[in-house]
């Protein structure tokens, strides 16, 4: 075996000769760098020195939110931010001493402080304090000269003019946390930037942000602005227009004030929604603070839990409102017909259980327009005695129940719809047919938010046309929802025995309001069983109340407004939610029914 | 198939290098940008293991296979740069781009290593000292059209780097002297002509610039000036790592791609670029003694034109920030940021490192 190698000799030598010429450049490269970083080392450092531009962002105002009449419910006003380079500093700890003293911060606070943004460049202005008051600016302004490395800015700052109205559908603005800043590298947040956090604040946060605009500025070496380069002027947010009316929004929370519960006001033909109401409330305008450690403690460990929006996230029994979904369920299964009667001795003995009706003397023999009528429960457990679990859970689902009806905030729950396959998976235990029977009036382990019991009310009232709420005005969006495939007849016999119930002394005869066909279910939970009530009421001398319930929509023909109430331990709902519902009516109708509208007038 | 013994061969010193260097690149990326979020980093982390993979697997395969497909591969990279033109879509005012997912590759990076391919394919059997008429116009011919077919795009830096390829074959195959006369006078008439219709205003300005660097400080001389003032203000020790005010405070241009080596200038001095430096003219050896090794005359084009092709792209780039030559959209092979410049400059190297692993071929 032999190794034949060509003559490549010339090739070589000519290649050798190349990397002597590379070698040279090399070397005269380096001989240029040298030049410049070491013997003119000195007049490019005083180049560089008095070659400082900073670059600062101008905060765009973010888009005023305005009710349906335009009434301005989040706006801006402008507000003093001091900010410090860190690039600037002579002597740390002597500016930390200083500055703690100036601005009555403690050291440990404002060493955080500057500590939360040290990943970032130290040029980059650190914010130290916000919302500053006119004293302090007065103050800092005076001293200017005396601390080169102090930056006060005047920057656009949220505004809610209406303090807690509405708090929890608008939601509210906090500094975005450097995770959420990763976790988003599209939205090309700033450190610092104040965003949406909750409600619609949050939901259409992109849209109401503007564009930011840019200041390029020289400074010297201190950091002290010489002269202006260039300014891009920041582009406003755009504006968004709710379905709310701030009148019957206001109206609500004074109903509910100094109570737990929520109200929902929407219009069954377009999903609008004219209020949302959950309380206790806050005031959105105390968040809008880079550091609020306190006060937001403060707020989010208040047992009353204000920042908790109930309207859409508090979930509960919803108690004999359920008996809306039992009739139409029991209708269109053929089970009852309006004019089948059931017969209530106060009691009802099935499966070796005694279930009691609410009315202990029994309310007699009842049709269906009439049991919803009492809320009769002997009614209702008759029913659901004849029907299966997974029947029931079919007819709550297809009104809308156990999923959300995405309104467009963020958070909302599903709530619960309980059925046989859910009872094995969660507890590995078959459904009991007892069980049945308690669902049959609303209890159990069926779980409906607020919003939810208002969508059923509105396809209630639309006779079987779903729609999917909204806050916006005119939201373009898909809104109608499917229509629920049962026959209209179905719903106009439940629906009488809801007119009834407010209109010839039903339950929900507190909802009363002349000149306005109102049709309404109220609902009480049981919380415990009743011994256990009556124990504690013994004990503690005080009665253990039910939460109350009340959804309703009026008129009778062409429904123009569903108003859902729940008022957290507020008794049997014919008491407390029916009446302030009646309130909300009566407040709809001085508003928007034109006098000669009014029936009976 | 693949030898044990071949694969005992792989130079592991060059590859070595590529890797510190590489790892240089990446540290000083970081300083550059570091404000904008790590994602570019990892992105480049990510870019240059998959470079190392791609090297693996490319150096499984005999070069002389390359050889053999190179001029299938040369005609469909000018297709794809010709399809490119029509179809593409601009990104950064250049049709240069195609999108890959998550990764955009530039096909005019990676177009260099076909043309190196098929001028070592030319070459291999050609046995004079001097090039013929046919032979000349043929390798002009090769490099010329996908060059040209760049600077369309337009991406002139780009098109540029075509041209060490192609004087380094001159050089290498030998050229006549009226042949280098006749290009020397083509490229001027081609200058001229260019200058006066073919060249953008900036392009034009960027040129003037650098006989005349100071007349315009926020103007057309603004990057070099603020290069200068960042290697010169760097000093012997530097500024200290991501403490540089130059590149932390924004005054360089195209911190992480073009001007990188100002940025590693101005945080670690004269000193430090003595070892980016040292680093590089060692790879550069590495890569030329491969050539004098090779067992054929392929592999002593393809050693060399790879070596040429990455050293001359590092020339040019710290040469123009510093004023020595136009400034121009270069990458620094290895070092800068940018996926499609790290893979051509692996795969370049590879094929020194694969000329080298087959040096004792048997008959």
């Amino acid at each position: 075996m032999s190794r034949i190698y060509e003559d490549l000799t010339v090739l070589i030598k000519r290649s050798k000769i190349i990397l002597y010429i590379l070698g040279a450049i090399f070397l005269l490269v380096l001989a240029s760098y040298w030049k410049i970083q070491v013997l003119d080392h000195q007049k490019y450092w005083k180049m560089a020195e008095a070659n400082r531009t900073r670059e600062l962002p101008l905060v765009a105002p973010r888009g005023l939110i305005l009710d349906r009449q335009q009434v301005i419910l989040a706006d801006n006003i402008p507000s003093f931010k001091l900010s410090l380079v860190p690039e600037a500093i002579d002597n740390y700890e002597k500016t930390i001493d200083n500055l703690s003293l100036l601005l009555e911060l403690g050291e440990e606070e404002l060493r955080k402080r500057i500590e939360r943004y040290k990943f970032v460049s130290l040029y980059q202005p650190v914010v130290i304090k916000d919302n500053l008051k006119l004293e302090e600016v007065s103050l800092i302004e005076a001293r200017k000269e005396e601390f080169p490395e102090l930056k006060l800015e005047v920057e656009p700052k949220r505004n809610y003019p209406l303090g807690s109205t509405a708090a929890h559908l608008l939601g509210y603005l906090q500094e975005a946390s450097a995770d959420e800043i990763k976790a988003n590298p599209d939205k090309q947040w700033r450190l610092g930037e104040m965003v949406g956090k909750s409600g619609l604040e949050k939901q259409y946060n992109d849209y109401l942000t503007g564009i930011e605009g840019k200041l390029v500025e020289m400074v010297d070496s201190r950091g002290r602005p010489i002269a202006e380069i260039s300014r891009t002027e920041p582009l406003p947010g755009k504006s968004l227009v709710l379905s709310i009316d701030i009148d019957l929004q206001k109206k609500a929370e004074e109903l509910l004030q100094g109570r737990e519960g929520a109200i929902v006001i929407l219009e069954p033909r377009t999903g609008e929604c004219l209020a949302l109401v959950s309380s206790p409330s806050f005031d959105p305008n105390r968040f809008i603070t880079r550091f609020s450690t306190e006060e937001w403690l403060s707020i989010v460990n208040d047992p009353g839990k204000p920042l908790e929006n109930r309207a859409i996230r508090g979930m509960y029994s919803p108690g004999s409102i359920f008996k809306i979904i039992m009739a139409l369920a029991g209708l269109d299964q053929g089970l009852i017909t309006e004019n089948s009667t059931f017969f209530c001795s106060g009691a009802l003995k099935l499966y070796g259980n005694v279930f009691s009706c609410w009315y202990q003397a029994g309310h007699g023999r009842r049709n269906l327009a009439e049991a919803i009528k009492d809320s009769c429960n002997v009614y209702f457990y008759q029913l659901g005695y004849q029907m299966d679990i997974d029947v029931i859970a079919n007819y709550a689902r297809k009104m809308g129940l156990g999923q959300k009806t995405n309104l467009d905030i963020p958070g909302e729950k599903d709530g619960l719809v309980p059925s046989s396959e859910w009872k094995r998976k969660t507890m590995g235990e078959p459904w009991y047919p007892g069980e049945t029977i308690s669902v049959s009036i609303g209890q159990g382990p069926l779980l409906v938010t607020p919003i939810q019991i208002a969508c059923v009310t509105a396809s209630l009232a639309n006779r079987g046309l779903s729609v999917r709420p909204t806050l916006i005005k005119e939201n373009r969006g898909e809104l109608i929802g499917s229509r629920i495939q049962l026959p209209r007849e179905t719903f106009e016999k439940v629906i009488e025995g809801m007119w009834q119930s407010v209109n010839n002394h039903g339950t929900g005869q507190g909802a009363f309001q002349a000149g306005l066909d109102i049709c309404g279910k109220t609902g009480s939970t049981q919380l415990i069983s009743r011994k256990t009530a009556e124990k504690i009421a013994g004990e503690e001398g005080q009665v253990a109340k039910t939460h109350s319930w009340f959804t309703g929509f009026a008129p009778r023909e062409n429904p123009e407004i569903v108003v859902t109430v729940l008022v957290e331990y507020g008794g049997l709902g014919g008491q407390t939610a029916a009446p302030i519902a009646g309130q909300i009516f009566k407040a709809y109708r001085d508003k928007y029914v034109r006098p000669e509208n009014i029936k009976g007038n | 198939m693949l030898d044990r013994k071949i694969l005992k061969e792989i130079d592991v010193t060059t590859i070595l290098l590529m890797v510190a260097i590489s790892i240089t690149g990446i540290i000083f990326v970081y300083s550059a940008i570091y404000y904008q979020g790590s994602q570019y980093v990892w992105k480049q982390i990510t870019w240059l293991l998959l470079c190392l993979v791609v090297l693996l697997i490319s150096l499984m395969i005999d070069y002389k296979l390359y050889l053999s497909i190179s001029l299938p591969l040369y005609i469909f990279m000018n297709l794809l740069l010709l399809g490119l033109l029509i179809f593409g879509k601009k990104i950064a005012n250049t049709r240069s781009w195609i999108v890959l997912g998550p990764f955009q590759v530039q096909p005019s990076e990676l177009t260099k290593l076909v043309v190196i391919l098929v001028l070592a394919r030319i070459f291999s059997e050609y046995k004079e000292d001097l090039m013929s008429l046919k032979a000349f116009l043929l390798s002009t011919l090769v490099v010329a059209l996908p060059a040209t077919l760049t600077a369309l795009q337009p991406d002139l830096g780009t098109a540029l780097t075509y041209l060490p390829i192609l004087v380094s074959t001159y050089i290498l195959a030998g050229i006549k002297k009226k042949h280098l006369a006749v290009i020397l006078i083509a490229m001027l008439v081609i200058g001229l002509v260019g200058w006066n219709y073919g060249l953008k205003d900036y392009q034009k300005q960027r040129i003037e610039t650098l006989l005349t660097p100071d007349q315009d400080p926020r103007g057309a001389g603004y990057q070099l000036r603020q290069s200068k003032i960042a290697i010169g203000s760097g000093g012997l020790t530097g500024k200290g790592y991501r403490k540089g005010t130059q590149s932390q405070l924004r005054f360089l241009p195209a911190r992480h791609t073009d001007f990188i080596m100002a940025v590693m200038a101005e945080e670690v001095g004269f000193l430090g670029l003595i070892i980016v430096f040292s680093l590089y003219f060692l790879l550069l050896y590495r890569l030329f003694s491969s050539a004098w090794v090779s067992a054929d005359r392929a592999g002593v084009y393809l050693a060399f034109l790879a070596a040429m092709l990455i050293g001359c792209q590092f020339l040019i780039n710290v040469m123009m920030l510093v004023g020595l030559f136009p400034i121009t959209g270069i990458p620094v092979p290895l070092i800068s940021y940018g996926g499609s410049s790290l893979l051509t400059s692996f795969l370049a190297c590879s094929l020194a490192i694969n000329v080298r692993m087959r040096r004792f071929s048997f008959i």
